[in-house]
Formats: structure tokens, C-alpha cells, sequence
């Protein structure tokens, strides 16, 4: 570029810094949504994977019906790191329990972990904080995340009881960080660790019921990314366990390879946040294509007059393209320390929600690449055809040109026959036609705004969607107090005890077992993690008769038949994580209580989260199980509903059945479940409506863009409207006018786009979280909300553009070049 | 100089075309002065658009300055344009956001005829011989019409053109400036530029060698040195 080009350029960018403010405004934010959310997804992808593998996971935990002792764990230890694909392998046992913390019961569960005290932790493994493995007999290390929901410090006692009831007091001696689990207050459950030492003093030295194998694929060293190939050769070595030890397998865990198990979750949520940044990014880099467009052709008189005088076009063209990189760049600097910090921010939330400490909070290099070649590279990509086009313009095309397309005479001209029904205001109807003269830019402005729209009322529709689910929940809830009990007890005996209780109205016993599923003669395969948590199948036996219980949704087959035996339901999470070809008529084992029984798939049904997984009757389990029916969890109706009532209630039925010998593991209203579910999606909401904001911000730059742009075009018709005696707020009139008319345009376009895009997240989010679709809600009052806010924006954005048009002077409209 | 051989131009219209220049044969010599005249819509200033490069003839050849206009691509006219023709077009005002100087100092710069060290005192000589040299610094819009005139000129001037093209440059200017201007012609023209002007100045002929007539894009008549020639 020359020298005096460079002038003009300095000179230019200062005569229309308010647009081009308004351009490096609109990159600046979508680019910082962008930025920020793909260096928190690539920083977390990083660390949570190295963070998890840390730990050494096992690909594969066997666990054993019955435990063995450590001896013979050693001896199976040692011949199975030799087996085929396995490269590592160790003995361990768990188990969950109450706990008291200096005297004082918690209600909520401690999770053990114990290994033997020469377990040389090269797998499964975990970080104490000052000591090193294993912990004195007598100590116990607790998880680091768990302190404060338990309320321990080191030093503390805390007493356990371990299976089999008897109880051990035990000092805090140290704290663990462990990343492969999910952390302690989300799962509600405090983390212990244990050795084998610490519960010998039962006399009883068979403990140990977990082989933890690792697993890599042939000639590898590492652990292997494919879970199938973890589940055969994990197959093989239950097989090879049952045939040359004759121990019964429960069931084989293998939870999906190298992810932690939240990070799915933690995926989703950054995966779909970034598709709406980079939608968001990619809507202001059209808006700003747009608006330097409108620029450049503004520009064409000077253009023709340069190129008289001997300029080419790669001279102009390199002139708008400095203008476009400026732009761009301004943008891409204004957004990174934003995008770094909110990226940071965002970073630190997902560490908490996944329990991982991160080595470093510094996102990848690439991550940084990518933000300053979207923010660099975008905006002159966009521009690159109105830039060529514009510099390519001939002198002949300069003298020519008017300042308007000739697409825009078939808009007008239908509108023109509009001004013939008598009685329609004339300054509206010239608003309308004003409106849709530049077809692409109103299309432009009016999508911008559709966008935000759309996604700001499906961000609320699906928020409304889990309201909608709670409140399903909340409605077909019609009993009031929750017990579970530590082991199984006769009904009889229990309806006997409660009856005593003031204010039970009716009291329902059920049944829930674990349970594992299998095809026949095959060992159960499941995704559950070291926690327990996700993949977990429970059996519900349903009494008959049962009130508080509505069959869920079926998705084949049939609901079962009262006290009907042999017959199972499963869910639709339990077939996808066990036999995910079973199909209604196929016959499964289920092991019970140590056995394998056998049952027929009658009916598949969909349930979110929380479902048992598979049900039976109490008829069906007695007679699979040959025991007679008892039951584990109570459901009990109060004569008045108030919370007051209910947590009486419960501590009543507590204080009832324990004096009487039967361990309660919990009593609680029903209020408190309430609270605990839902909080998941959350997250999820509040980002999708940070994008609508965003968006938002760019569809108000649009519209105030396009309004001023469509002004600056019509400078000399407002010169001539004020020449002829149009009055200032008549002028401004129309303008605002012609803003309204695009809110309006864009709500209409908005319509079929909203529907679809909450559908979309309804379903995907809703197969995410709770594994199948939220239900379909359209938030009705977020319409009414975006609607109120598009006019009362394009009033606003309309109105500089309003004020310069009634402003304009006769003179400086003629002297307008 | 120039050379405008058998030229038809024609405009597409919605209803068939319209032939603005018809079948014109017209020849300049190098040194000479030419006023073109006619009636409004006779053809003028679509001659000169021609001779300029501006628009590209329907058939026939124009050749001015030793380039042969048809055979030249946009950017090669664009080059052509910057180093062998001045234009003193309405049309082609000044830019708003360059001052005077700059505005005459900038087909230097697309040339890169002139020196960069040079550039700036040849403009203010430039100036300074259309007479306002005082209004270098100024911006175009604080100039009167008469002015903005003149600075153009200086401008077509800038990288020492043998041709210079103007197309009605006295239209908005009272007759005493106007005068000025012609007579600055005339001065060019002494120095060896061949000029082709348009106008509809009653008193051209003193100061033109020769005076082409155009009716209905046809040449009427070509009267050069008081000698007439009909067609
Ligand atoms: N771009 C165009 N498209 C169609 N017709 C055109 C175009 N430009 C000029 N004409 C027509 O060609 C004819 C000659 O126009 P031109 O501009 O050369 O006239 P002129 O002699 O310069 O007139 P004036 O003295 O008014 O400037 C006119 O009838 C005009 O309508
Ligand atoms: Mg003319």
C-alpha cells in the first residue's frame, strides 16, 4: 500500500470508528465465548485424562461372589499378570458402611477401599498426602474432598463398621487425593482408605473379593482405549477363575477406558458450548462481513476516482483488506485476556465438578492457535468476496453505481401495490418498504436476531423441561417418608412396628437387591466405576398392590403381570450397559444373593436416572430365590403432609424399628430427595443462555448496523424528506419504525428454528443426563420475554440510527459523497 | 496521439439498445487542442469515456497514447491511465479525506513516476501554477467549487501526462474563473499537451486549434483552424 493510501486508511478507520467499534465489539464477545470455552475444554481434556491415568485405573475389577483370603489372591495376582493381554493385576476389596466421627453417627455412608499392606500400588493407585502406603493397623486415610462433608480433620477417630457388622475405631492419619473417583460431595458418600491389617482383628482373613486387572492390546505395554477387547480378555480370566479355582464370579466392571467418570459430563457440556460459540463466532464474522461490506460500498465513488487517476486493484483491495485485518485484530486482542480468564474460571469449575487437581491451568499451545486464527483468520475469510468484488469495481461501475441493488425492485415494487389500499399509513408503509430494500442485509440483521431468540427460549424451554420432569416426580410421589434398612425384614413384622408409630397412615414394603445381568451361562459385564455409582443394577421386587409405584413408560414388551413369576422388566439404561441386544422373550440371569437365577424379559421400559434398572414381584424374587418375601425399603404415607409431620415421622419409625432390632441405613422425608435431584442440567442452562446473550449482543449490533447502514444509503432521501418539509419526528418515526419491523421479521423467523433447536437439546441433553429425552416444553413466558426484549432492543439500537436521520441537514445531505 | 477508428458504442436498453457514439472516425494529433461540442445527449461525454478507457467501445479501435485501449486489461488501463492521461472528469472529485496536497500527490504514488522526496514540492508547484497553492492543507469540502476545480486539474497533471482529458471542467464555475481555466488549458497546451475538452463555452474557439461537433453520436462537423471540413 502506498504511503498516502495509509493516510486515507488512518483517516477513514477515524471517520467511521463508531461501525467499526461496533465490528470489533461483536467478534470481540463471540470470540470470547469461543476462546474461553475451547481453552477450558482442551485444558480439561488434558488434565483430567492425565489426572485419571495417574492413578493407574484397572481396565477391568472381577469381583468374586465370595472373598478369598490374601494368600490365595496372591497366588491368582501372580499367574494372572502372566495370562494373555493383561499387564498388571492386584487383590482389593470395598465396602460401604456407617460411620461415626468422634462418637457421632453421619447419615451419610463412608466407602472403603482396602488393599493388603505389601499391595506395591503400581495400579488402583491413590495419593496420601504426608505418609505413605499402607496406613498402621489402626489408621485410616480419608479422602481429601471428603473432610468437610464428614466433618473430620487428621487426628480425629472415626469409627467404621465393617461387613459383618462389628465395628472399628480407627485415627485419621493422613488425607488422599484419588482422581479416579467422582468427587465425595457430589456423590454424597464419604472416601476411606484402608489395609487389610486394619480389619484382620475379626479373626477372619478371607477379604479380599476385587481382582483389579489391567489390560493392553497385543505387543502393547499401555493400558488398552478399547473396552471391548478389555471385556473379552477379562472374560477369559473369570473363566479361567471359575475353571481353575472354582470361584464364582458376581460380575466384571469395566468402566469406559481412559475417561473419569464425569467427563463425558464434562465433555457434553463444553462440546455443546462450544458448537454455540463457534455458531455465535461464525453469526458476528457474517454480521461484520456484512457491515465492512456496506463500508466498502460506500466507498465506491472514491474507488471509481482512484482508479482513474491510475490506482489498481490490488492497491485497493490491499487497502480494505488492512482495514479488515484491524478490525480483526483489535477483536482478537480486545478478547484473549477475557477468553484466558473466563477460560480459567470455567477450568476451575469443571476440576471441581470432575475431583481432579490440575498439574497446570495453561491450555495447550494449539488451543491458543486456534482462538488467534479463528479471531485473525474469520473475519477476512468472510469478507474476502465483498472485499475482491469491491476493489475489482471499474470506473464505468463507479460512475454507475447508486447505492442500490437492483434485487431490491422486486421487494419494493410488491410493497408499492401495498400503498394503493386506502387507509394504511403512509409512513409505515415507507418504513416496510425501507425495511426490505437491502434483502440480504435485513435477511442478515433479522437472522441475528432469530438466533438469539431461538436459543434463548430453548435454553429456558429446557429448564422448564427438567421442571417439568421434577414435577412429574413431585406429583406421582404420594407417600411422605423414605426408610431403607440395613438388611431384609419380614413385612409382617415391620407393618406390626409401624403401626405403633402416631400419624402412618399406610405403610408399603418393597425389595431392593443388587443384581447383576447376564446371558446364559455368561458372567455379568457392567460400566460400574471404583465408586459404584454409575452402572449399578438394582432388582425391585414391587409388592402387590403396590400404590406409590407407576409403571414407567414402555418402550417393548409388557408391564409385568400381578404376582406373576419368572418375568422380568428392565430399563432401557440397564440394557444398554449389560446385554444391549436382549430383547422381550429373551431369557437373562440375574445373580441374587451369590446365585444365578433365571428369568424372561417381558417388557423394556425408559426411565431418567434414579430407575431401579430391572423389576420383578415380591412373588417373582421369592420364588427365584426360594426365600421367603422381605423387604428393605419402606414407603410410608403420613396422616398430614407438612414437613414437620414428616421428619417426626421418620425419626419416630427410626427410634421404632431399631429398638426392636432391625437397622435402619436411613429414614427421611421425602423432601430431602427432592432437594438432592435436578441440580445437574443446571450448568448446562446457564451456559446455553450466556451464548443467547451473547448472541443477543451481536443481533443488537446487527440490527443498529444495519439501521445505520440502511440511513447512510438513503442520506440524500432524508435530505430530501427535510428539503420538503418532513418534520424531525416523522423521520424518526419511520426509522424506529423499520427497527420494529426487523424485531418483528426475526421473531417470525425465529419460530420453526426455536421448536427444532429445543427439541434437539430436549433429546440430547435429556439422553445425556437422565438417558432419555427431556420431555418437549416450550417456555411460553421466555417467549413473551424475548419478544419484549427484541422490540424494546431494536428501539434502542434503532435509536442513534433514528436520531442522525431526523438530524440531518439538507445541506449535509447533498454534500454527502 | 489519438486514434478513434470506425467506434460504435452502444447501450443494451430494456427494449433492444441505444447507439450513443455511431460508426466515428476521429484523429488527434499530438500537440493538439480539441474542444468537442453538441447538444446535450449528442454523445461527449461517451467519447471521452472512450478515449479514457473508462468504457470499452462495441466495436472499432481507439488508441490513445500509443496504447491500443482494447488490447489493455483493467489493471493495465488502471497503469496506462495513472502515467499517460490526465482526467478533469464532474465526476471525479476529490477525496474527502486527503487534503489538497495529497489529493494531487496520490496518482504519483500509484505511478511511482516521481520520486517519494519529490512528491510533495512538485504538488505545491502543481498548485501553485492552477493558483492556490495557499489551499494545499486544506480539506477538499472547505473549498469552494472553483477551487475543487482546479485542484483536479493539478491533480490530472500530477505525473506530467501527454494527453489530458476533461469533460465540461468550466460547468459550475462563474466566467471570469472559467476563463482562468481555459486559459490554463491553453497554457498546457503550449507546452506540447495534446487536450480534448468538452464544454459548452461560447468563446472555446479562441482558444482551441480545433472544434469537433457531435449530433446524435456522429460527427457533424470538424472545424480546425478556421478551415471547414463537412463529413
Ligand atoms: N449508461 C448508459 N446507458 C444507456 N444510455 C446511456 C448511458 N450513458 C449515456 N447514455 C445515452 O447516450 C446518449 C449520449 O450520452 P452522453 O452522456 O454521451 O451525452 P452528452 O453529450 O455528454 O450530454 P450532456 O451534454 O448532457 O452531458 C444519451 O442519449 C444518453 O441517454
Ligand atoms: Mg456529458
Amino acid at each position: 500500500m502506498t504511503s498516502l493510501l495509509t493516510v486515507k486508511l488512518r483517516r477513514d478507520l477515524w471517520a467511521t470508528r463508531s461501525r467499526l467499534l461496533m465490528m470489533v465489539i461483536a467478534i470481540a464477545v463471540s470470540l470470547t465465548v469461543f476462546g474461553a470455552v475451547l481453552l477450558a475444554w482442551s485444558t480439561m481434556s488434558r488434565e483430567a485424562t492425565s489426572a485419571y491415568m495417574s492413578t493407574e485405573p484397572a481396565s477391568a475389577t472381577i469381583l468374586l461372589d465370595k472373598a478369598i483370603d490374601a494368600q490365595q489372591m496372591a497366588a491368582i495376582v501372580a499367574e494372572v499378570r502372566s495370562r494373555p493381554g493383561v499387564i498388571e493385576a492386584t487383590g482389593r476389596t470395598q465396602f460401604s458402611g456407617e460411620v461415626e466421627v468422634n462418637g457421632r453417627l453421619l447419615d451419610i455412608p463412608l466407602q472403603v477401599f482396602v488393599a493388603p499392606p505389601d499391595d506395591p500400588m503400581r495400579m488402583a493407585k491413590f495419593f496420601p498426602g504426608l505418609a505413605n502406603w499402607p496406613p498402621s493397623p489402626g489408621e485410616i486415610f480419608i479422602g481429601r474432598d471428603s473432610l468437610a462433608l464428614l466433618g473430620v480433620a487428621v487426628g480425629d477417630i472415626v469409627t467404621v463398621e465393617v461387613p459383618g457388622g462389628e465395628r472399628h475405631s480407627l485415627r485419621v492419619a493422613d488425607t488422599v487425593y484419588d482422581p479416579s473417583l467422582s468427587p465425595s460431595p457430589q456423590e454424597q458418600t464419604g472416601r476411606g482408605y484402608l489395609s487389610t491389617a486394619s480389619l484382620a482383628t475379626s479373626g477372619d482373613t478371607a477379604v479380599l473379593d476385587q481382582l483389579k486387572i489391567q489390560v493392553a492390546d497385543p505387543g502393547q505395554s499401555t493400558p488398552s482405549r478399547d473396552r471391548d477387547a478389555v471385556v473379552a480378555v477379562a472374560g477369559d480370566v473369570g473363566e479361567w477363575l471359575q475353571g481353575s479355582y472354582s470361584l464364582s464370579i458376581r460380575e466384571i466392571q469395566v468402566p469406559p477406558p481412559y475417561a473419569h467418570p464425569h467427563q463425558w459430563q464434562a465433555d457434553a457440556l463444553l462440546l455443546s458450548l462450544l458448537v454455540g460459540g463457534g455458531i455465535a463466532l461464525l453469526l458476528s464474522t457474517l454480521l461484520v462481513a456484512n457491515m465492512l461490506n456496506s463500508l466498502f460500498t460506500q466507498q465506491i465513488p472514491q474507488i471509481g476516482i482512484m482508479k482513474a487517476i491510475g490506482a489498481r486493484s490490488r492497491d485497493i483491495g490491499r487497502l480494505y483488506l488492512a482495514m479488515t485485518l484491524l478490525v480483526a485484530a483489535v477483536a482478537t486482542l480486545l478478547a484473549l485476556a477475557p477468553a484466558v480468564l473466563i477460560g480459567r474460571v470455567l477450568v476451575g469449575q469443571i476440576f471441581a465438578f470432575l475431583g481432579i487437581e490440575a498439574a497446570s491451568i495453561a491450555a495447550p499451545w494449539w488451543a491458543y492457535l486456534v482462538v488467534l486464527a479463528a479471531g485473525l483468520g474469520l473475519p477476512p475469510m468472510m469478507a474476502l468476496v465483498p472485499l475482491v468484488r469491491t476493489s475489482r469495481t471499474t470506473v464505468r461501475a463507479a460512475i454507475d453505481h447508486t447505492g442500490l441493488p437492483s434485487s431490491a425492485r422486486t421487494a419494493t415494487g410488491a410493497l408499492a401495490r401495498l400503498s394503493r389500499i386506502p387507509g394504511l399509513d403512509r409512513g409505515l408503509l415507507m418504513a416496510l418498504r425501507n425495511t426490505v430494500r437491502r434483502p440480504a442485509r435485513f435477511l442478515l440483521a433479522a437472522g441475528l436476531l432469530a438466533s438469539a431468540g431461538t436459543v434463548f427460549v430453548a435454553g429456558v424451554s429446557l429448564s422448564a423441561g427438567v421442571a417439568a420432569i421434577e414435577q412429574q416426580q413431585t406429583t406421582q410421589r404420594d407417600w411422605d417418608v423414605d426408610v431403607q434398612l440395613a438388611r431384609p425384614a419380614s413385612i409382617e413384622e415391620v407393618t406390626r412396628l409401624l403401626g405403633q408409630v402416631p400419624d402412618v397412615s399406610r405403610v408399603e414394603g418393597w425389595n431392593r437387591v443388587p443384581t447383576g445381568v447376564a446371558g446364559p451361562g455368561q458372567i455379568p459385564v457392567t460400566r460400574t466405576y471404583p465408586d459404584q455409582g454409575h452402572g449399578r443394577v438394582t432388582l425391585t421386587a414391587l409388592p402387590s398392590g403396590a400404590t406409590t409405584f407407576r409403571p414407567p413408560k414402555l418402550l417393548e414388551g409388557r408391564w409385568l403381570d400381578p404376582a406373576e413369576t419368572g418375568a422380568v422388566v428392565l430399563n432401557q439404561i440397564t440394557r444398554n450397559n449389560t446385554l444391549p441386544d436382549v430383547r422381550v422373550g429373551d431369557s437373562v440371569q440375574l445373580l441374587i444373593g451369590g446365585s444365578y437365577t433365571t428369568w424372561r424379559v417381558v417388557g423394556i421400559v425408559e426411565e431418567r436416572g434414579g430407575g431401579g434398572g430391572a423389576y420383578a414381584t415380591a412373588e417373582g424374587l421369592a420364588a427365584a430365590t426360594g426365600q421367603p418375601q422381605r423387604v428393605n425399603q419402606l414407603r410410608i404415607a403420613t396422616a398430614s403432609h407438612d414437613e414437620q409431620t414428616r421428619v417426626g415421622v421418620a425419626d419416630a419409625l427410626d427410634r421404632a424399628l431399631t429398638d426392636a432390632g432391625i437397622e435402619v441405613a436411613s429414614a427421611a422425608s421425602v423432601s430431602r430427595m427432592e432437594a438432592i435431584s435436578g441440580g445437574h442440567l443446571g450448568p448446562v442452562i446457564s451456559i446455553v443462555l450466556a451464548i443467547a446473550v451473547a448472541m443477543g449482543v451481536i443481533g443488537g449490533i446487527g440490527l443498529a448496523s444495519t439501521m445505520s447502514a440502511n440511513i447512510l444509503d438513503r442520506t440524500r432521501e432524508f435530505g430530501v424528506m427535510h428539503a420538503i418539509g418532513a418534520r424531525p419526528e416523522r423521520v424518526r418515526r419511520i426509522v424506529t419504525a423499520e427497527g420494529i419491523f426487523l424485531a418483528l421479521a426475526s421473531i417470525l423467523v425465529a419460530i420453526l428454528p426455536m421448536l427444532g433447536l429445543t427439541l434437539l437439546l430436549g433429546t440430547g441433553l435429556g439422553n445425556l443426563f437422565f438417558s432419555a429425552p427431556l420431555p418437549f416444553v416450550i417456555s411460553i413466558p421466555a417467549i413473551a420475554i424475548w419478544i419484549t426484549i427484541a422490540i424494546l432492543g431494536a428501539v434502542l439500537a434503532t435509536e442513534a440510527a433514528a436520531t442522525r436521520a431526523s438530524r440531518l441537514t439538507v445541506r449535509e445531505a447533498l454534500a454527502y459523497l | 496521439m489519438i486514434h478513434v477508428g470506425d467506434v460504435v458504442k452502444t447501450y443494451p436498453l430494456a427494449g433492444g439498445s441505444f447507439t450513443a457514439i455511431d460508426q466515428l472516425d476521429l484523429d488527434i494529433a499530438e500537440g493538439e487542442f480539441v474542444a468537442i461540442v453538441g447538444r446535450s445527449g449528442s454523445g461527449k461525454t461517451t467519447l471521452l469515456n472512450l478515449l479514457a478507457g473508462i468504457d470499452r467501445p462495441s466495436s472499432g479501435t481507439v488508441r490513445v497514447a500509443g496504447a491500443d485501449l482494447g488490447s489493455l486489461s483493467e489493471s493495465g488501463l488502471a497503469a496506462w491511465r495513472g502515467r499517460s492521461v490526465g482526467l478533469v472528469f464532474q465526476f471525479f472529485q476529490l477525496l474527502p479525506t486527503l487534503t489538497v496536497a495529497e489529493n494531487v500527490m496520490l496518482p504519483m504514488d500509484f505511478a511511482r513516476t516521481v520520486p517519494g522526496g519529490q512528491r510533495r514540492d512538485r504538488a505545491e508547484r502543481l498548485l501553485e501554477r492552477v493558483g492556490i497553492a495557499e489551499q494545499a492543507d486544506k480539506m477538499p469540502a472547505t473549498l469552494s467549487g472553483g477551487q475543487q476545480q482546479r485542484a483536479a486539474i493539478a491533480r490530472a497533471l500530477a505525473n506530467d501526462p501527454p494527453v489530458l482529458l476533461a469533460d465540461e471542467p468550466t460547468g459550475n464555475l462563474d466566467s471570469v474563473t472559467a476563463d482562468a481555466v481555459l486559459e490554463l488549458f491553453g497554457d498546457l497546451n503550449a507546452e506540447g499537451r495534446t487536450i480534448v475538452v468538452v464544454t459548452h463555452e461560447r468563446d472555446i474557439r479562441s482558444i482551441v486549434g480545433r472544434e469537433v461537433t457531435l449530433k446524435d453520436g456522429r460527427l457533424v462537423t470538424d472545424q480546425a483552424e478556421r478551415a471547414m471540413v463537412t463529413v
